[in-house]
């Protein structure tokens, strides 16, 4: 039973890695980045139950703790970009290519 | 008690960085007030660490925290290193905002807080203590590179370095969730008994783990297949913020990759052949990309990328049993010191909003400056490899490892990069040498920074005395 929560969390994490990958959004982009990280978390709980230990529970705790702080950066920096240009495409943002 | 001496270099610089946090907050402590806290808040970082590395009151690979940290004599020197680096920078930055605008207080804290996150880093024994330390060292460096927010430059390159960034921490996490499957435990010391036990290859949890982590490793880096991010986000960082990142956050990376596959020879065996063909490819791509660069920002970050692979040479060669990391960290401290010296004097020389950044720019420096573009000189020398600098021995002592654990043939491509490399270190000495100026190179006033320069040159060639065991 535990083992097809394992394989939901390796499903969520490729669909994110998809969603980074062909997403041209910024928004869409940095959600995809966290669906990885919950799916992620979800393993961290599902192996919790597997092992009978508490230490995966705490791990999900701290990593969704650190992921609110990347969300966090990642909105600043999203407000700035509309501020710059009033679009959320990342094939827009071309300063720097080369 | 013991456990605390060992942390008190992160409780000083987490503790600065708060300390100048709350200073900002004051009328009275302006803008001069602040960078002066700032660089004496990583002077004494510095002198605690160094404190602490010679107090060598407990054992090498000791836990602390309950086996949360581990300090040995490579974590201790590694912390140094980044102090310094820290502290260089610090100066560096002093002497471009008394150029450039953009300047918020909180400057120095990011500074500080992303040195406690490095600090933590190359002492983390435990999968999630170093995910932390890698987001607290990550997400302070992220703000540094776009806190200048009326630029669009710096707000792209921000965008670009914290979508992939947290691209790779989240393939980090994963390869954390693997290994936690397999060893039914994150902490390093319980993966090395269970890897003794049931062996790496057959554990494929573990090799999965192991491959996801390498990734995000290597992406920090800056190796090869994911090196392509680097050049335009220390592009678009300001001087001293990239000048801080290709040093300060190298060191702490390579620290902790090399903790990482010091957890067991099996692992670092089943990933040997794949490292080696990083290091020629990580090579010879930074040596293409940095050919082909007019902008001296842009050379100096592909450079950063063909030393990054000069330091996965000294990963490949390093041996679990014998383990010093000598020769890395002297090629760390080497590359440092001709890095934050390259950055510390474009921060007084390329003038307001960063005007002279093109090899053109700096033609005939030397008739204008000649101090200054002496002491460039040395820093391009050092980072050429040629004798008597500092460079010229961590080049020596990586290839010499990597002699010495068989691996002959990366050891002469090494060489031949290193021959490759001099093409564009040397073409920006012809510029300034023998070249007539047509710049007349003024600058605002400053102290700090040309002093910083010259310390900076006069130690490459001081550190390349010390004895390294290999």
């Amino acid at each position: 039973m535990i083992e097809h929560y394992l394989f939901l969390s390796v499903i969520l994490f490729c669909l994110g890695i998809l969603g980074v990958i062909s997403r041209r959004n910024v928004f869409i982009v940095f959600m995809a980045i966290e669906l990885m990280l919950n799916a992620a978390n979800l393993g961290f709980v599902a192996l919790a139950r597997l092992h009978v230990s508490m230490d995966g529970h705490v791990l999900a705790m701290l990593v969704m703790a650190v992921a609110a702080a990347e969300a966090a950066l990642a909105l600043a920096v999203v407000i700035l970009l509309h501020k710059h240009k009033g679009k959320l495409d990342t094939n827009i943002f071309s300063l720097l290519r080369g | 008690m013991q456990d605390l001496m060992a942390i008190l270099p992160l409780v000083a610089t987490g503790a600065g960085a708060i300390l100048l946090m709350l200073a900002a907050a004051f009328e009275s402590f302006r803008k001069e007030g602040i960078s002066i806290m700032g660089i004496g808040l990583f002077a004494f970082a510095f002198f605690v660490q160094l404190a602490v590395a010679n107090s060598g009151s407990f054992a090498p690979y000791s836990g602390v925290l309950n086996g949360m940290l581990a300090t040995s004599t490579f974590t201790k020197v590694a912390g140094l290193i980044i102090l310094a680096c820290g502290f260089f920078s610090a100066i560096a930055a002093q002497a471009y905002f008394t150029q450039n605008k953009g300047f918020v207080l909180e400057f120095y804290c990011l500074m500080l807080f992303a040195a406690c996150g490095m600090l933590l880093l190359t002492m983390a024994a435990e999968l999630i203590t170093l995910f932390i330390a890698l987001e607290i060292m990550s997400l302070a460096i992220y703000a540094l590179v776009g806190y200048d927010r009326k630029s669009v430059r710096r707000s792209e390159a921000v965008l670009k370095y914290l979508m992939l960034g947290a691209f790779a921490g989240a393939f980090y996490i994963m390869g954390t969730v693997f290994i936690y499957a397999g060893a039914k435990s994150t902490s390093f010391r319980v993966i090395t008994d269970v890897i003794a036990t049931t062996g790496f290859l057959s554990n494929p949890p573990l090799v999965g783990g192991a491959f996801l982590i390498l990734f995000a490793f290597l992406f920090k880096a800056a190796a090869f297949p994911f090196h392509a991010w680097v050049v335009d986000v220390y592009d678009g960082a300001p001087l001293p913020v990239t000048g801080f990142m290709a040093t300060a956050v190298k060191t702490a990376v390579f620290a902790v990759l090399a903790n990482f596959l010091m957890i067991s020879s099996d692992l670092q065996a089943a990933w040997v052949d794949y490292l080696f063909y990083i290091a020629v490819f990580t090579m010879f791509a930074g040596n293409l990309i940095a050919i082909a660069q007019n902008n001296l920002k842009r050379m100096l970050a592909a450079s950063g990328i063909v030393h990054s692979g000069y330091l996965i040479i000294a990963l490949v060669a390093i041996q679990a049993k014998t383990f010093t990391g000598g020769a890395m960290l002297f090629y760390l401290a080497a590359y440092a010191l001709a890095t934050l010296g390259i950055f510390a004097a474009l921060s007084y020389l390329a003038g307001e909003e960063e005007r002279r950044v093109s090899f053109d720019d700096f033609k005939g420096l030397a008739r204008v400056r000649p101090y200054s573009a002496a002491c460039i000189s040395i820093f391009l020398l050092s980072m050429a490899g040629i004798p008597p600098t500092a460079g010229f021995m961590g080049k020596f002592y990586i290839i010499a490892s990597a002699f010495q654990a068989g691996h002959v043939s990366l050891a002469i491509l090494g060489i031949v990069s290193s021959i490759l490399s001099m093409w564009y270190y040397l073409r920006l000495i012809v510029l300034m040498y023998f070249r007539e100026p047509e710049d007349r190179f003024e600058v605002a006033e400053m102290t700090l920074a040309p002093l910083g320069t010259i310390i900076l040159a006069i130690c490459v060639f001081a550190i390349s005395f010390y004895p390294v065991v290999l």
